[in-house]
């Protein structure tokens, strides 16, 4: 960014190290916080990712609340007032709540890190799906809600579900069957890299559509690039930030490919 | 073999038709659960914690996430699993076991207004009935008054009238304090005092 005029031999790979660690912090809240409120009856902080409170501050996730709002049709200020700030983030950032704090993506790189420790043998995506799959997801998640009268992201999302078994695990030392969906999507991951989050995650489909106008984006510069093919294989979403697919939908602003470049041709842009 | 198509695509039609509708009816009026894995797991002694909305919107207003749960002092809120169909993640209060004392702090955090912000004497979580032939002290056997003893609004949703304890409905927020403290158990679950969840729709009672 700063130092693009800086003659560059290797491109400062910040990037990862950055968004791992707001991913590490972040669950590190939705794994700390369950012990403060049970052992020490400290709740400054409640809840997690569904509904985050800091304080009197209070988030809730956004498609979460529009199923509650489309199913009981009832309007309640709070929860709206709660959502704002998730949906400010997406219009402006995208997808950046699946890349740097859900704890889904946390645990999926975390494991990404332990195959990358044992095996050296480069992991292919086996099963490649069209990327509209995710709006299918989206929609059909909630008009299947709409016909059961009875929102189902919110007990079956597996960033939800994380955040619920840990709590679960410290409050009543037990956990909860549909806990397994966290692991299924975890072993997804061994067929092809985020195969939930690629097609099927609601939450993310939503996201998506909320950043289709982002202001930060991946570009390209063309005159530095000197198509080695790196960028595209490092993202975890399957791109081509080669071409210019970082600027598209489906991006996550994840900044893989911006730390795989060694020319520094790929630069996250805000407001371009 | 026209006949069969015909038929074949009047049904197809039908179909169609009743997918596409049906998410548009839903649009616009509120369906209620009933049966199967839209059973409620509410009834006797089972029962939302205080403020909570009618039970037929309740699965579709809850986000589950959780904070009623986190925030209860006594651990009277439990969170129910996917066993319970839709009910899957909504907050529980099982009387027998952990009560709930009424301290109003679940209805503080609540993100939803699933439970709405009220005050402790107007909660009506449900109604507290004696069962006079189980109730050592209606059968005359001895003098016992825990019930009494334990209730939040003494005097008020519990009196004793010649010795025996009274319920009156206009008092009783059926907190459960009466069915933790009852010394009588029979049956499975129950007491000589129970909590019936009246005040939600479609509540099963034994």
């Amino acid at each position: 960014m700063e130092n693009q005029n800086k003659p560059q031999k290797n491109n400062p790979k910040y990037f990862n190290k950055i968004r791992f660690g707001v991913l590490t912090i972040s669950f590190l809240i939705i794994l700390i916080n369950p012990f403060l409120n049970y052992y020490l009856h400290i709740s400054f902080i409640q809840g997690w990712y569904q509904s985050l409170a800091v304080g009197k501050l209070w988030f809730v996730s956004p498609l979460e609340g529009i199923e509650s709002l489309l199913v009981s049709k009832q309007f309640f200020l709070p929860s709206v007032i709660g959502m704002l700030p998730p949906v400010l983030l997406a219009l402006f950032m995208g997808r950046v709540f699946c890349s740097w704090m859900c704890p889904i993506s946390f645990l999926s790189e975390l494991s990404d890190k332990t195959w990358n420790f044992f095996s050296k043998k480069k992991r292919k995506d086996l099963i490649i799906l069209p990327k509209n799959l995710l709006w299918f997801s989206l929609i059909g998640e909630l008009i299947f809600a709409m016909i059961l009268a009875a929102p189902l992201f919110v007990f079956l999302s597996p960033p939800g579900l994380v955040g619920r078994e840990i709590m679960l695990a410290v409050f009543f030392k037990t956990l909860a069957v549909e806990g397994i969906i966290v692991l299924i999507v975890l072993f997804l991951n061994l067929i092809t890299r985020r195969f939930f989050c690629r097609y099927f995650c609601p939450l993310g489909g939503l996201l998506a559509f909320l950043g289709r106008k982002r202001e930060l984006k991946i570009i390209k510069d063309d005159e530095k690039c000197i198509n080695c093919g790196l960028c595209d294989k490092s993202c975890p979403m399957g791109l081509m930030p080669s071409k210019g697919e970082g600027k598209g939908l489906y991006c996550w602003n994840c900044g893989k490919c911006v730390d795989s470049c060694n020319n520094g041709a790929i630069k996250m842009n805000f407001n371009k | 073999m026209d006949d069969f198509n015909l038929e074949f695509f009047k049904k197809r039609r039908e179909i169609i038709k009743t997918l596409i509708i049906s998410p548009l009816i839903s649009l616009f009026y509120p369906v209620h659960a009933s049966s199967g894995i839209l059973s409620s797991p509410i009834g006797t002694n089972r029962l939302r914690p205080p403020g909570a909305v009618s039970e037929e919107i309740f699965a579709g207003k809850c986000i589950r996430c959780g904070r009623c749960v986190e925030v209860c002092p006594y651990k009277s809120i439990i969170q129910l699993d996917i066993k319970n169909g839709v009910y899957a993640g909504t907050p529980l209060i099982i009387a027998e076991n952990i009560p709930c004392y009424l301290c109003m702090k679940c209805v503080e955090v609540c993100p939803t207004g699933t439970l709405r912000k009220i005050k402790q004497e107007e909660t009506r979580m449900g109604l507290a009935v004696i069962n006079k032939h189980v109730c050592v002290t209606w059968k005359g056997e001895t003098i016992c008054r825990t019930c009494y003893n334990v209730c939040l609004f003494k005097d008020k949703a519990i009196r004793l009238d010649e010795l025996r304890p009274v319920i009156d409905e206009k008092f009783c927020a059926g907190c459960g304090l009466c069915v933790h403290g009852c010394p009588v158990s029979y049956k499975d679950n129950l007491k000589a005092i129970n909590i019936e969840p009246i005040y939600s729709q479609n509540g099963k009672s034994e």
